[in-house]
């Protein structure tokens, strides 16, 4: 500015002073009337002209070279998005403009470099949100239990498969919906409502509910728990896992049963050993042959409640994985011989025939000797109860070779068994209510057949049975790769 | 003319020891081994008394009383309840279907002896003790008389 006022007072003064001249020059040639110099009059202000124009055309350049010098400074800054001071002449005219810029410039920059400051860490707060996010999803699409997420306007904004297969949806994380439009439960909807809207302070509740899944019943256990907000006054959201406990409740009841039906087993040759120790406290037996008939009947009862114990601790060892298993090269056909001859006077005594269809070679199978050697007397003992008198019971021994297997067959020409009793009869205490009167029973032999055979050593029992017709009991050992033995 | 009592229990022995203490007793005793045989006896019988297994073939011992309420004639027949699970009934639920008593096993016989004259009462005292009919049945074969009848 202090070189435009140059420029200007230089500009005022040049032309003052060319008019000064030409009027100076104007008033000596009229008064002495001289030619010549009215030219002279008339150069001047020319002149002066001239030095003005030259003069404000050098301050326009200078002018005009600093201001492209801003400007290519502030494109500068506008290309590379960075804002730095602009460098003028201290003396320069636009000085007086560039230190307010520049001032300013100086303020945006602070700005700007607090803003991207601001910027960075949001962004990496984002990344760490974006991550933890795909964590927790990650973490509940992993969960095999059905897990439902609600917003506070009991909209769906998250489910895992398995809620999706449970409830019958698919979620389309885009759609958000109320969870009655998508999930068709009512009570599991009326649970959510509900947590969300009596929730308080961190809420976590268990509930049971049953759903159908394929049309099967299943129980679950649900825990609902509320989504706080930042602030921790209001539900945000609420979370709902569904855990199947079907097999729970199912294992808790089986185990119930067992108790229950162990004690009334247990209890039952009890009774009658109180109830007979008790008569001959009371001399109601008075005659020595009635005594000794107690007395067998005790030893009776006590040996059955000895049997039992062992039925159930060897069922419990082995049903466990604790029971001590002695593998070793064994014949089948020994092992049931030796069976057979124990059990020859029990079925003598009962008028039946015990048929011995074992064959004489054979190969060798890895057992534990006891445990098939117990089978099989459960196996025969079963046979010899329920077939009346004079019926036969026969046992028999053969090879496959082709399925690599030692099989062994303990048929009976008994009461046989109902079909419908037929699939239970390995059951625990399940014992053929038709036959009951029968025989005693613990209504552990067959599932502790079932147990050494299939549990124990991988083979494979199996029973078919025609009612009136007796049954057929079989079962099948892998035969050991080795060579023929003869017995 | 003695109390008849009918005992029905699907183990043998139990039938074995209970008939021949109330025989002794001078009572006369019927025997079931299962559910449908005992109320069978009772509607062919109508005995003074049954005492019952809970747990039975075809039958439990309380849907034998059930059904023994069905029927006008066998309606007043009271029960004596044997059983060898935890029995959870209501004082008038068990009034409600003739249940006198539950006893669990393993019982005494003396008991249930006591817990038959308190129901039976003085008013039908048993046969003399001495007399031919309980001496005949000092050994009874459990199951025979069912059996027969059955």
């Amino acid at each position: 500015m202090r070189t435009a006022k140059k420029f200007g007072l230089a500009s005022v003064a040049l032309i003052s002073l060319g008019v000064s001249i030409a009027c100076c020059v104007m008033a000596v040639a009229a008064r002495q009337g001289q030619a010549g110099l009215p030219e002279l009059g008339c150069l001047a202000p020319l002149a002066v002209a001239t030095l003005t124009t030259l003069l404000l055309l050098a301050f326009w350049r200078r002018l005009r070279r600093s201001v492209g010098d801003v400007s290519q400074q502030l494109d500068a800054m506008a290309r590379q998005k960075e804002v730095g001071l602009v460098m003028v002449e201290s003396s320069g005219e636009l000085s007086p403009i560039t230190r307010p810029l520049n001032q300013f410039l100086t303020g945006l920059k602070d700005t700007l470099n607090q803003l991207r400051c601001e910027n960075r860490e949001l962004q990496i707060q984002s990344r760490i949100c974006e991550a933890e996010k795909k964590h927790t999803e990650a973490i509940i699409f992993s969960i095999s239990d059905a897990v439902v997420v609600t917003n506070r306007f009991d909209e769906l904004i998250l489910a895992n498969e398995p809620a999706e297969k449970l409830l019958g949806f698919r979620l389309e994380p885009s759609l958000r919906k109320n969870i009655d439009q998508i999930i068709h439960d009512g009570t599991l909807v009326r649970l959510i409502r509900s947590t969300r809207s009596g929730g308080r302070g961190y809420m976590r509740k268990v509930v049971e509910h049953t759903i159908d899944s394929r049309g099967q019943p299943r129980v679950f256990a649900v825990t609902l728990s509320c989504v706080m907000s930042d602030q921790g006054q209001e539900v945000s959201g609420v979370v709902a896992v569904l855990h199947d406990v079907t097999r729970e409740k199912e294992i808790a009841q089986m185990k119930t049963d067992f108790v229950s039906n162990v004690s009334h087993e247990l209890r039952t040759p009890l009774s009658s050993i109180k109830a007979y120790v008790e008569m001959l406290q009371d001399g109601e037996a008075d005659d020595e042959k009635t005594r000794r008939e107690f007395y067998e009947i005790i030893a009776g009862e006590a040996d059955r409640l000895n049997r039992l114990i062992d039925n159930i601790l060897n069922i419990s060892r082995i049903e466990s994985g604790v029971v001590r298993v002695m593998r070793e090269p064994i014949v089948l056909t020994a092992v049931a011989r030796q069976a057979l001859d124990v059990l020859a006077p029990q079925a003598k005594a009962k008028n039946l025939r015990l048929a011995d269809k074992l064959v004489p070679v054979y190969r060798q199978v890895e057992a534990d000797r006891d445990m098939i050697y117990q089978a099989i007397i459960n196996l025969v003992s079963n046979a010899i109860k329920y077939t009346p008198e004079g019926g036969t019971v026969s046992v028999a021994t053969s090879i496959d070779e082709k399925r690599g297997v030692a099989l062994c067959e303990v048929s009976d020409t008994g009461v046989g068994i109902e079909p419908e009793d037929l699939p239970r009869i390995f059951e625990k205490f399940y014992r053929v209510q038709s036959s009951v009167k029968m025989a005693k029973g613990t209504g552990l032999g067959l599932t502790l057949v079932k147990h050494i055979i299939e549990t124990v050593h991988e083979g494979k029992l199996s029973v078919t049975s025609e009612r009136g017709k007796g049954a057929t009991f079989s079962f099948e050992l892998p035969l050991l790769k080795e060579a023929l033995v003869h017995a | 003319m003695p109390n008849r009592i009918v005992v029905a229990d699907d183990e043998s022995h139990i039938l074995h020891v209970l008939s021949m203490k109330l025989s002794n007793a001078g009572y006369q005793v019927l025997t079931a081994m299962d559910g449908e045989e005992a109320l069978e006896l009772c509607r062919n019988e109508l005995p003074d008394l049954l005492i019952t297994d809970y747990q039975m073939p075809i039958m439990t011992g309380l849907e034998v009383c059930r059904a023994l309420r069905q029927d006008e004639r066998t309606r007043g027949i009271p029960v004596l309840m044997l059983t060898a699970r935890g029995f959870d009934l209501e004082q008038a639920q068990m009034s409600q279907v003739g249940i006198r008593e539950v006893l669990s096993k393993p019982f005494s016989p003396r008991e249930v002896l006591v817990k038959v004259q308190e129901v039976l009462g003085a008013s039908a005292p048993p046969a003399g003790q001495d007399g031919a009919d309980s001496s005949q049945r000092k050994k009874p074969d459990p199951g025979r008389e069912c059996v027969n009848r059955g």
